[in-house]
């Protein structure tokens, strides 16, 4: 029997989408194989970036990413950091971003952008509604009737606790969508792996990010993905890199004299600056011995010695592949004990390990590679583009809630174990962690004197013995309890963790077999009130109108081209192209057009951006049929990248 | 045949016999009311040595049968239905999966459990020194005293720790020797289930398991202290 209201549930389109710290994707189910939605330009990945003009326009992802070197002090990025978090959990870490982070009275993190604040929830839903946009915009193109996106499936880190999936959750009502699913990336990661491997065996997916660490170790049989174990740093990921070559930066140019501090704080353009060429780098190094840093307008005075604000000039430096993963083995040491806990947790030792999948862009680091294989005792996998491949496995969640299909089952687990307070500031545990999710555990209460009615109860999460050591997900205050002696109440506590990982608590006496609504106020968290606030709210502040998008549109293909010419003239490669398959001029022509296109980028007449796109696209093509040539040439001859560098 | 109702279908109000998971008349997802225990949920013998494929295979097929994931477009009774089933599903997995809560739960099925869970603001845990355990548990706290005024004067690290490590050893004998015994008794308990023998002949070997456990817990306790003397 099909009801009206199901009927049309069934019509708009669902979609999976992977929320990250430095880049967010959308992707969905067709023909029954998932696909990530690209812009016009064939570009994937959204930044995680949110930035206000002054007039309060808000703009998300690759112009927000542009704002980042312009108006720094007014855009927001990495905020999945602070997703779920209290006040007292920021103290180190704000002064590296350049926007205001501060607690408030109600435990919720408020983040300044522009002239406004906002709860990491509401930024996040900034990304989402940019992602829905995208999605909605793809399936009009299509021709869909129906190309609304009201549901979708979201993933967090495998180990982001209660409050930090409950802020994800929140994030997407804000955002206008229904959240099918909080699903962990690892768990979706190998959704996407199994789609065309239907075999048996143990797998460990080792997910590293831009914020967060995840290792999850699952047995694959009748397709079912079970979790056994889960573990991981949901404080750890590339931005950690980042921010150790930041810093290095940020001393020695102290050390040689620049004024790198602007009101207490680091100077925030500078910081992009410097951000931008270390992940520029970083990157680089994902496929070559060396990388150069440059930060334009910056230059060494000649007599002082000092590094100097230099119009016109560029500040060079080299960084050897070497010297990078000297620096960063101490931090992808960091990821190996989890992956060692979460072995012994599933039983198994490295050796029954049958499949290592890498996921997150961290894992293109040459290093991170090499030392995963070590430890496991075997090669990687990576076939997947790791930037893609956990919305990959959210669109394939999502196709299977909605359309019924029972191929593939996820069983997943709860990352961190749930207690509550007891006598002396200890916590007893009540659901253990690697359970399988969804679980349910309780507890017996009774009253210590006569008459007693209510009960205090501090729910916790975490592995530690004290209280103080674990976080804090709710307190609330059991009350109604019948009078009676004390002893007699017999108060049963029951805790409900769901598929979505997610927490909620039901209480009855069992004497007098009153049930308690419980109201639990999150440590960390919004009210259903704020979220509906905020949903209304944000309706009340339009985003950028159609022009102004038509505009972001043309600068975000510019920006692509931009980048692919400039990997290509950085490319070892190129002198060697240029000698022999060039023309005489045309690398010339192409720095020409290039600088062209850069001068008109930030304007704000979309044609003169196309045009001059245009003109820089022409004249690389021959360089970039050249280069793929020779890189069909190179995979002909049978050697990989490995045995060339 | 007719097998006793004991179940009411939520969304038809017809009756189901204990441990089926569906409707038998309207063929919707039943509400978790009576059911039998873990062991028949799973379908699983009341024993001590469970064939753990049966058992993981029998967790895959009902998991397949009432996740969450597979009622998403159906009613609310039936989405809560299935919420329920799958959480008990998990939970009746998880304490058989491993032997020690497997008997902590036969335990308690049988009336034996080790210490009812119940809190109160005043309650706290004291547990006597199980007599098998008196003479271990006395050497020991002896031996930790004297190895707490070592540490205290100052004495070398390697000196005070050695003799942990060496008080250390007899309790590690004791654990063994549990083990073995625990691993005895589940079988003895396994034959006389396979022999259908009597409650008069079950309760001695429950009552016996119900102490190795009480002896169990204590000696895991013991080992903690003693670790948590060596990191210090």
């Amino acid at each position: 029997m099909l009801h009206v209201g199901e009927r049309f549930r069934s019509m708009s389109k669902v979609v999976g989408i992977d929320l990250g710290t430095t880049n967010s994707l959308v992707a969905y189910v067709k023909d029954g194989v998932p696909v990530v939605i690209r812009d016009a330009s064939g570009d994937g990945l959204v930044p995680s970036v949110v930035s206000a003009s002054a007039e309060g326009t808000i703009y998300v992802g690759r112009e927000a990413q542009r704002r980042l070197l312009t108006d720094a002090a007014r855009t927001v990025y990495s905020v999945k950091r602070f997703m779920g978090k209290g006040a007292e959990d920021l103290q180190d870490e704000a002064r590296f971003f350049p926007f205001k982070v501060a607690g408030a009275p109600d435990g919720v993190v408020r983040i300044g952008l522009g002239d406004r604040e906002f709860t990491p929830p509401e930024i996040s839903a900034f990304i989402l509604r940019e992602l829905k946009h995208r999605a909605e915009a793809f399936f009009k193109e299509q021709g869909e009737f129906d190309f609304e996106v009201e549901r979708a499936v979201i993933t967090v880190p495998a180990y982001f606790n209660d409050a930090q999936r409950t802020a994800t959750r929140d994030a997407g009502r804000i955002a206008g969508l229904e959240v099918l699913r909080i699903i962990n990336e690892p768990t979706a990661a190998s959704l996407a792996y199994g789609l065309d491997k239907r075999h048996t065996g143990v797998i460990a997916v080792y997910d590293f990010g831009g914020g967060t660490f995840d290792i999850s170790i699952l047995r694959v049989e009748d397709g079912v993905f079970q979790v056994l174990s889960t573990n991981g740093d949901t404080h750890l990921g590339g931005d950690d890199i980042d921010r150790s070559f930041i810093q290095a930066f940020m001393d020695s140019f102290e050390q040689s004299g620049l004024v790198v501090h602007r009101d207490g704080q680091y100077d925030p353009t500078l910081v992009q600056l410097v951000r931008k060429a270390v992940i520029q780098a970083k990157h680089d190094l994902s496929d070559r011995e060396e990388a150069e840093i440059v930060l334009p307008d910056f230059g060494v005075n000649d007599e002082s010695g000092h590094i100097e604000r230099m119009p016109g000039k560029a500040y060079r430096s080299v960084l050897a592949r070497a010297t990078f993963d000297q620096e960063i083995r101490p931090i992808i040491e960091r990821t190996l004990e989890p992956c060692r806990q979460a072995l012994a947790d599933a039983g198994l030792t490295a050796s029954q390990v049958d499949e290592v999948v890498l996921v997150g862009g961290s894992t293109r680091i040459p290093l991170v590679h090499r030392m995963v294989g070590e430890l496991f005792g075997r090669t990687p996998h990576s076939e997947l583009n790791p930037d893609e491949v956990v919305a990959l496995g959210a669109a394939v969640q999502a196709d299977n809630l909605v359309t019924g299909n029972r191929e593939m089952l996820l069983l997943d687990v709860t990352p961190l174990s749930l207690g509550i307070e007891t006598m002396g500031g200890v916590v007893s545990k009540i659901i253990l962690r690697n359970s399988t999710i969804p679980a349910t555990g309780s507890e017996m209460f009774t009253s210590a004197v006569d008459n007693q009615t209510a009960v205090d109860i501090h729910v916790l999460q975490g592995e530690r013995e004290l209280v103080a050591d674990n976080r804090s997900l709710a307190r609330f205050k059991l009350r109604g309890i019948p009078p009676m002696p004390a002893g007699m109440p017999r108060v049963q506590v029951r805790f409900q963790i769901d598929a979505n990982g997610i927490l909620s608590v039901t209480a009855s006496e069992l004497r007098t077999g009153i049930e308690q609504t419980i109201e639990v106020k999150p440590s960390y968290g919004l009210t259903d009130e704020q979220v509906e606030r905020m949903l209304v709210e944000s309706f009340e502040h339009a985003e950028a109108d159609f022009a102004a998008r038509l505009l972001i549109d043309a600068r975000n293909e510019a920006e692509s081209v931009i980048m692919h010419t400039e990997k290509s003239l950085r490319a070892p490669e190129f002198a060697e192209i240029a000698k022999s398959d060039l023309a005489a001029d045309e690398g010339a022509r192409i720095i020409e057009a290039l600088a062209a296109l850069k001068q008109v980028l930030n304007g704000t007449d979309r044609d003169v951006i196309l045009q001059a796109t245009h003109v820089l696209n022409d004249v690389t093509k021959h360089l970039a049929e050249v280069m793929m040539n020779r890189s069909v040439h190179t995979a002909l001859a049978g050697k990989n990248v490995d045995e060339i560098s | 045949m007719t097998a006793p109702t004991i179940q009411v279908c939520r969304t038809c109000g017809g009756g189901a016999p204990i441990d089926v998971h569906f409707c038998p008349q309207c063929t919707k997802i039943l509400t978790l009311g009576r059911q039998g225990d873990y062991f028949t949920f799973l379908g699983m013998p009341r024993k001590l040595n469970l064939d753990v494929d049966a058992l993981e295979q029998s967790f895959r097929a009902l998991s397949r049968q009432f996740h969450p994931d597979y009622f998403y477009n159906a009613s609310l009774a039936e989405r809560r239905a299935s919420l329920e089933r799958s959480s008990y599903l998990n939970d009746a997995y998880r304490t058989l999966r491993q032997p020690v809560t497997r008997i902590e739960y036969l335990l308690e099925l049988e009336g034996l459990a080790a210490g009812s869970a119940e809190r109160s603001a005043t309650n706290s845990q004291t547990g006597a020194v199980p007599p098998a355990l008196l003479e271990e548990v006395f050497a020991l706290n002896e031996e930790l005293d004297e190895v707490r005024s070592l540490r205290e004067a100052g004495a070398p690290e390697s000196e005070w720790k050695a003799r942990l490590h060496s008080a250390r050893q007899p309790i590690d004998v004791k654990r063994d020797e549990h083990e073995e015994q625990l691993k005895e008794l589940s079988a003895k308990w396994d034959a006389l289930v396979d022999a259908g023998g009597s409650v008069e002949d079950r309760r001695p070997v429950l009552k016996a398991l119900h102490e190795r456990m009480l002896e169990r817990n204590y000696i895991n306790n013991l080992i903690a202290g003693i670790e948590r003397e060596l990191a210090l």
